[in-house]
């Protein structure tokens, strides 16, 4: 919100600096975002005319100006492109002030200068055209003070205003805020006393639990009322846009000034005329000021007259009974409404303002007459002719102060602080002048701090009032032993042996688009959909990482990069009917040659399915049940047939394969070699499985005596699978590996045939094997590899 | 053969060779290293037949054919002209210049290397990890946060919806701050408690250099009898120090977030500050908003069944992004996002 330096100031004896008063703000919480200056702050400016405009002799890029202010006329030297015979501008006198300091008399290029032509940062205005001299408007007096021309010179604070700050959202509010933590003298607002016994338009407030209070004036001959000029420059200031018609400019300056939302209506429209505060009846319309066609309902309240709705309370007027030029006598309304409904309408119908605003955050009680007495006296003043003829409380139910018992230990308690009770009891004071020192302290809660409702916000205003740096940094704390997850100890250990291996990692978003899914042969329907998505790129969240390495993995072919090695841990999300909800997954992605670019010493290969499952090898290494298994049902982005299943155990530990065509096509790549895994990581973060001791797999012993090995290369056929042909030796006698080394498909071996060469390692914990021993194993493995596949030897 | 044979030979193979090399003019040194040392060379020969020799008398023959066998390189080496330099015969044709075998290595993210950090300094401090669902319902993400259904300070938490709906036949929603698992870690224990959480949270906020739909949260929560707020103040300076190395100050500054009071900011003194120019991180003020901190509200204790009047607590967190963004010296949160390789494989 902004503040404006002049116009807090007019609540504050002394006020300090804008610097310092932004820096005493920010300690009590008030978070100044930005302090600019505004308006003229130059002085020893005049409103000049160029009369006359010659070559500079010495330079090309400067002009010799003949420049007249009223009195005489001077030459002085202008480097601007803009100037021309005729123009009122910004003129300079020697000893002016401006913005970069006091201007001295200057030789330029051998000619001297008697001044100079301004452009509006050398004014030091903001906010204006500084590309070359500033022209002023033809009207301007020549000779006249020039700053006259511009607002006054002052200082703009933007605070940050979060939700609990209801109570600062106005000048005045700020300024007592100063005045209390720092003990400066506050300047209550000018409000005139307005009484009036008369009743020209009755007001019925029939929800007196929405509307607390409902405070109105009517002023009769108000025609022609005009925005005065201070009072339009300050609305420009805060990025309000002046009408000029007082009626409405003086609302919006009351809101500003003293933080009550007033509304004035021109009775002239109100049937009745009549004020009716009730709810929406169903099916009930009103056209807002902003030309909404607003249907209403009735959990809204609305201002009605005796016919029809004439504002949706506290949010926003209706057009119908909008104040205009013509209008001749208003009610002034100035009300408090219940925070909840306005925020619930303001929902509702879509429109914020800065009236609903300030509702929502709660206004205080006992400002709504006096708000409506100050825009009524800034009306009286600007129309003479004006008179009050209403002046009307609704109050039913006068606001009850909480008064909350202050226990000094208490706060110190709270804050872990010493504090004397001197020390609190005069913050206490502070807001509550006539607090009484008996014990305990019955602390009456000022009627504008409506979060105050309990010791721990008395504490926070003790904290403010003394600066939280009294808080002090000491601790005796208890040693506590700290655990982690199990999720989070399999992640990391996931995560850091892929970086090992190679692989990044990525960060995606879980959100995902229609087509995404579609490209992965995944069924939107399966995927939970956001209500209030971005955009439709943003629709679903993601039921697989799949798609965000896809695009991850786009995302660096497109920048030049050959091999693209990714993973990334994160959360996948289902619909709830389908089962679990949220599931963390491991997935990443294989692409490219690798290593990638290769080495001076060899060269590179393509990222295969075996590079991958190498990879799965590593990520599952020593942890027991692990296996691969044929799926029976892989998830559709798989090529079939060329998927694997993990197992752990009885349960899946996910997949890993080539991805299908259709899916890899959607990628743009220059061949379908991509391959993918997923691992959902709770098949893994096992509770009380994940324990550093439980980890450790106890040490096998080995062999002192040294061990043989024997090649062999057979022929059989392609159908029987290396894992059959593994499964095959177990059994054998010493037999320590069967490690295939080659598999051979080509000349010199049968079409529906291959060679697979296993190196055999035998090794006895009892004694060194000879070769008769080794020999007869070896006959042994192939006798039953011939029996079970046909297997022969290659010659 | 027995051993006295053996030696006979030698004795034979170096006189012929002594020979051989005194002749003028010399002989061809290659052909002479390939009559005596070669792989089928004289000596070499003999040097295999001692495998037929008993062990025990083995041992000092070998020692002899090996000191010949070196008196015969060095002579073959002085006939070739050069005394054997250590270079040449340790490099002959090896550029030790040319690039090592590539293992190359992949990445942590940086987002996951603030992360176990963050991570870390809460566990040195005696909190342990807890978790939370991302979907999670109104009752965890703002109704047991003190953020009443119609209260302006839900503004501040712009929300997303899933189209599925909690026992109370409420819109699930994705979280908007780590918080919900202050809650859910006080439903699940009794006090004592001391807990972190780290994760992903969601906001509707259009994306920009520092805004992001989806970002990270770290905060921990404490609760015991007696908890203050300078207990937090020094909990929170210890982790700063932790992180920031020993030298850096924390100050407070008043705040508010629904779910504690009194609240507070927490800066840190700036780290990159050099001197004698205006610095860019902390625009010139020497502090940097680094987290949220404050006591547990009492309304929040209440929703989770603690006594405030027997317990208190503090809670303290901030954004992961903003950690990585100053520590990585990024700019512009969306690069964290986009997976660049050449920006991932900078991450040591």
């Amino acid at each position: 919100m902004k503040i404006l330096y002049s116009w807090l100031s007019d609540f504050l004896e002394n006020p300090p600096t804008p610097e310092d008063m932004a820096a005493k703000l920010n300690r009590i919480g008030l978070k100044v975002e930005g302090l600019h200056k505004t308006g003229a702050s130059f002085s020893g400016v005049c409103v000049g005319q160029i009369m006359k405009i010659d070559k500079h002799p010495n330079a090309d890029k400067l002009a010799l100006v003949d420049v007249h202010d009223g009195q005489a006329t001077m030459r002085v030297v202008c480097g601007a492109k803009n100037i021309a015979v005729g123009q009122k501008i910004p003129f300079a006198k020697v000893g002016a002030l401006l913005s970069e300091g006091e201007l001295k008399k200057a030789k330029i290029r051998g000619v001297d200068s008697e001044g100079m032509i301004c452009s509006a940062g050398e004014l030091g205005l903001e906010g204006y055209d500084n590309s070359g001299i500033l022209v002023l408007s033809p009207d301007a007096q020549v000779g006249a003070d020039a700053a006259t021309l511009f607002p006054r010179a002052d200082s703009v604070l933007e605070i940050e205003m979060l939700p609990n700050l209801g109570y600062c959202l106005s000048h005045y509010a700020i300024a007592r805020e100063l005045a209390l933590f720092y003990g400066l003298k506050f300047k209550e607002a000018a409000v005139p006393a307005i009484e009036s016994a008369g009743c020209a338009v009755p007001v019925e407030v029939k929800v007196p639990d929405l509307c607390l209070r409902y405070g109105a004036i009517v002023i009769k001959g108000v025609k022609g009322a005009r925005t005065p000029e201070w009072m339009a420059a300050r609305l420009r200031a805060m990025g309000s846009n002046p009408k000029g018609n007082l009626l409405i400019d003086g609302s919006n300056y009351v809101m500003y000034e003293l933080g009550q939302p007033t509304h004035c209506f021109d009775i002239a429209k109100l049937s009745g005329p009549k004020i009716i505060v009730r709810r929406a009846l169903p099916g009930e319309m009103l056209k807002t000021l902003d030309g909404q066609d607003l249907k209403l309902d009735p959990g809204m309240m609305v201002i009605a007259d005796s016919s029809k709705p004439v504002a949706l309370a506290g949010v926003m007027g209706g057009a119908d009974s909008a104040v205009s030029d013509e209008t001749d006598a208003i009610l002034i309304e100035s009300a408090k409404f219940k925070p909840s409904n306005v925020r619930l309408a303001s929902k509702a119908s879509g429109i914020k303002s800065e009236s609903s605003y300030r509702f929502e955050r709660g206004v205080d009680s006992e400002l709504p007459v006096k708000a409506a007495r100050r825009l009524a006296g800034l009306i009286l003043e600007a129309a003479p002719g004006a008179r009050v003829e209403q002046v009307t409380d609704n109050y039913p139910v006068k606001y009850q102060t909480p008064v909350i018992e202050v226990d000094p230990a208490k706060v110190n308690a709270i804050l872990g602080t010493g504090l004397a009770d001197g020390v609190i009891y005069s913050c206490l004071k502070a807001f509550q002048p006539d607090l009484k020192d008996s014990r305990p302290w019955k602390f009456s809660v000022p009627s504008y701090r409506l979060d105050i409702e309990s010791v721990y916000d008395v504490a926070e205003e003790v904290a403010r009032y003394s600066g939280y740096d009294v808080i002090p940094s000491v601790s005796n704390m208890p040693m506590r032993p700290s655990t982690v997850t199990p999720l989070w100890t399999v992640t990391t250990e996931l995560r850091n042996t892929l970086a090992a291996l190679g692989f990044s990692e990525a960060y995606n978003y879980d959100f995902v688009s229609a087509k995404e899914l579609k490209a992965c042969g995944v069924d939107e329907a399966a995927a939970l959909e956001v209500k209030n998505p971005l955009s439709s790129d943003y629709q679903y969240l993601r039921p697989t990482l799949l798609p965000g390495l896809l695009k991850t993995l786009r995302y660096n072919l497109n920048r030049g990069r050959e091999t693209a090695l990714f993973f990334e841990a994160g959360t996948a999300y289902a619909r709830k009917d389908a089962g679990k909800a949220e599931e963390v997954y491991c997935a990443g992605l294989a692409y490219g040659p690798i290593p990638e670019g290769g080495s001076w010493q060899g060269g590179s290969a393509p990222a295969d399915f075996y590079v991958l499952k190498g990879v799965m090898n590593r990520l599952f290494a020593g942890r027991s049940g692990f296996r691969y298994e044929k799926p029976r049902k892989a998830p559709a982005y798989f090529q079939p047939g060329l998927c694997l299943e993990m197992k752990l155990g009885g349960g899946s530990a996910g997949h890993l394969g080539r991805l299908a065509p259709a899916v890899c096509a959607g990628a743009d790549l220059k061949d379908n070699n991509l391959f993918y895994f997923e691992i959902p990581l709770s098949c893994l973060a096992v509770a009380g499985k994940t324990e550093f001791w439980q980890k450790i797999a106890k040490i096998k012993q080995v062999s002192a005596f040294p061990q043989n090995w024997r090649d062999l290369s057979l022929v059989l056929e392609e159908k029987h699978e290396w894992g059959e042909l593994e499964r095959a030796f177990s059994g054998v006698q010493d037999l320590a590996s069967a490690r295939l080394v080659d598999v051979y498909k080509g000349k010199n071996i049968p079409a529906g045939f291959r060679s697979l060469t296993i190196r055999f390692t035998f090794s006895s914990m009892a004694a060194t094997l000879n070769d008769a021993e080794v020999g007869a194993r070896m006959t042994a493995v192939l006798e039953k590899l011939t029996k079970n596949f046909g297997a022969r030897l290659r010659a | 053969m027995n051993a006295t044979d053996w030696k006979g030979k030698l004795s034979a193979i170096r006189d012929s060779f002594s020979v051989s090399i005194a002749q003028k003019p010399a002989g061809d040194p290659e052909a002479l290293e390939l009559r005596f040392l070669g792989r089928k060379g004289e000596l070499a020969l003999l040097l295999r037949d001692l495998k037929d020799i008993p062990l025990e008398e083995r041992k000092p023959l070998g020692a002899l054919g090996n000191t010949a066998k070196q008196e015969m390189e060095a002579k073959l080496a002085e006939l070739k002209g050069s005394a054997p330099a250590a270079a040449s015969v340790a490099a002959p044709g090896l550029d030790l210049t040319l690039p090592g075998r590539p293992f190359p290595k992949g990445s942590l993210h940086p987002l996951t290397h603030v992360m176990n950090r963050l991570a870390e300094g809460f566990l040195k401090l005696g909190f342990s990890m807890s978790d939370g669902p991302l979907v999670e319902d109104d009752y965890h993400n703002f109704e047991a946060l003190n953020f009443p259904q119609y209260h302006p300070a839900r503004d501040m938490q712009d929300t997303f919806y899933v189209d599925a709906k909690d026992a109370s036949d409420k819109f699930m929603l994705l979280r908007t701050h780590t918080s919900p698992v202050q809650i859910r870690s006080m439903e699940r224990a009794e006090p004592p408690i001391r807990v972190f959480h780290t994760g992903r949270v969601f906001r509707s906020e259009a994306v920009d250099a520092s805004h992001s739909f989806a970002f990270h949260q770290i905060e921990g929560l404490y609760v015991d009898k007696g908890v203050s707020m300078a207990d937090l103040k020094w909990t929170a300076d210890a982790f700063m120090k932790d992180l920031f190395g020993s030298g850096v100050k924390t100050r407070f500054n008043p705040s508010y977030f629904p779910f504690v009071e009194p609240g507070a900011e927490v800066d840190m003194s700036c780290v990159f500050c050099r001197t004698g120019e205006r610095c860019p991180v902390c625009k010139g003020t020497g502090w940097l908003e680094l987290m949220g901190a404050g006591m547990v509200h009492p309304n929040v204790l209440k929703g989770c069944k603690y006594d405030p009047a027997k317990w208190s607590g503090f809670a303290f967190g901030g954004g992961i992004e903003r950690f990585a963004m100053l520590l990585y010296g990024i700019s512009d949160m969306r690069m964290l996002y986009e997976n660049d390789l050449r920006i991932l494989k900078q991450v040591q």
